[in-house]
């Protein structure tokens, strides 16, 4: 079991003695969303706003909160950021604003406090300036979505398993194009809800979940895979198994 | 030595930079080879504006190791590079990266060649395009297909 670093032994909250950590080049990335009407967003991308350029000043915003991080969080080391990255992405699926933020700096301790606080300022300007036409707006989907150096290593939000994931029979996740057809990222299912144990079996019932999976799922250039490695529908599956549906890769 | 180094990142990158990273305080290579792929403002249709890249985290670099090993199997090579990267970009921006070294030409120039084939066939990475005239996911091409194809018998 991980320990909490931020309690002493008598369980009393401490800011914790970082002098004899190695100096290593570090990186997060936070990201976060804003959900909003599609219109607000149009206003947004049109840049038809009355308060005006909101991906703009939402960025500066994140960058200039990732540098007032140790006053706001109580334990927070201060920090010399050498790096603040906040990207704005529209996204009409949503309907909303997708938010990454990347701090990096050379240190002996880490920058997700500050990405996390980046990503959330940025949010929260947004939700600022599109308040007056727009009141349904929902923030969420905050969290570290990638960390590089220090003692933890290099980590993903995806690499690592939730408890529950752990203990579910298959974690199932869609990709690009596929992702936006079927409108999910990922589900969990038990080997139980389906006939069969072969990913083509999988397939099979996803495929009868709705005519819109059907039509999509059944398109003949369909990429799959098991624990992250490309697999034929013959491919058996088991408890803990992380399977992925996707198209033709288009990266380079 | 051999020194394979592998990174998907959201930032951009210098290419000369990461050159001199693989062939700095090295006497034993001959040959640095390197491929920059960029962001176009044209493809499918005219008017790119900007380009968002999506990948599968953990199967991406996996993949990326994969390849990476087979070109070290392939080839005699003293180091490779290879960096992608992620999330928005605009024309102009640099996307990828290759960078084989050895002591001859030849092996420097095929491994790279190889490695861009089978990365643009097998690594987890989507393209979607934000034109003038709306969005929409890259398709991929037979070229690209053919391209990794041509390896398979040699």
């Amino acid at each position: 079991m991980n320990q909490l670093t931020h309690l002493n032994a008598q369980g009393e909250a401490r800011m914790v003695d970082v002098s004899d950590k190695k100096i290593t080049q570090r990186t997060a990335t936070a990201c976060a969303s804003v959900t909003m009407q599609a219109n607000t967003l149009n206003m947004i991308v049109e840049g038809g706003h009355p308060k005006g350029d909101v991906l703009a000043t939402a960025r500066i915003a994140g960058i200039m909160a990732a540098k007032r991080t140790p006053e706001l969080i109580p334990l927070c080391h201060p920090l010399m950021l050498s790096k603040v990255e906040v990207e704005l992405q529209p996204d009409a699926q949503l309907p909303g604003i997708r938010i990454h933020a990347t701090c990096k700096l050379a240190g002996q301790t880490g920058v997700e406090m500050e990405a996390l606080t980046a990503a959330s300022v940025a949010a929260l300007t947004v939700y600022d300036m599109c308040k007056a036409v727009d009141k349904r707006m929902v923030i969420g989907n905050t969290y570290v979505e990638e960390k590089t150096g220090g003692k933890s290593g290099d980590w993903t939000y995806a690499s690592l398993k939730s408890d529950t994931q752990q203990q579910a029979g298959l974690q199932i996740n869609f990709f690009a194009e596929l992702r936006e057809q079927l409108g999910v990222d990922n589900l969990s299912l038990e080997l139980d809800d389906f006939s069969g144990s072969t990913l083509g079996d999988l397939l099979t019932h996803l495929k009868s979940q709705k005519q819109q999976w059907h039509n999509h799922l059944s398109s003949p250039n369909l990429l799959m895979a098991v624990n992250q490695q490309m697999a034929k529908p013959s491919q058996t599956l088991k408890e803990g198994d992380e399977v992925a549906f996707f198209p033709p890769v288009t990266g380079g | 030595m051999n020194q394979r180094f592998i990174r998907v990142q959201r930032e951009s990158f210098d290419t000369g930079k990461e050159v001199q990273l693989l062939a700095d305080q090295r006497t034993d290579i001959g040959a640095v080879v390197s491929f920059t792929g960029y962001v176009r403002d044209f493809n499918e249709k005219p008017e790119v504006t900007a380009l968002t890249l999506e990948h599968y985290p953990g199967m991406t670099e996996q993949a990326l190791e994969q390849i990476a090993l087979e070109a070290e199997k392939r080839w005699e090579l003293k180091g490779l590079r290879i960096l992608h990267r992620i999330g928005r970009m605009e024309p102009g921006d640099p996307i990828v990266l290759v960078v084989t070294a050895s002591a001859h030409r030849q092996d420097a120039f095929d491994a790279c060649n190889f490695i861009m084939d089978f990365l643009k066939t097998r690594a987890p990475f989507w393209k979607k395009e934000h034109t003038t005239s709306g969005d929409y996911w890259v398709s991929s091409r037979t070229s690209d297909a053919q391209a990794a194809a041509r390896w398979e018998n040699n």
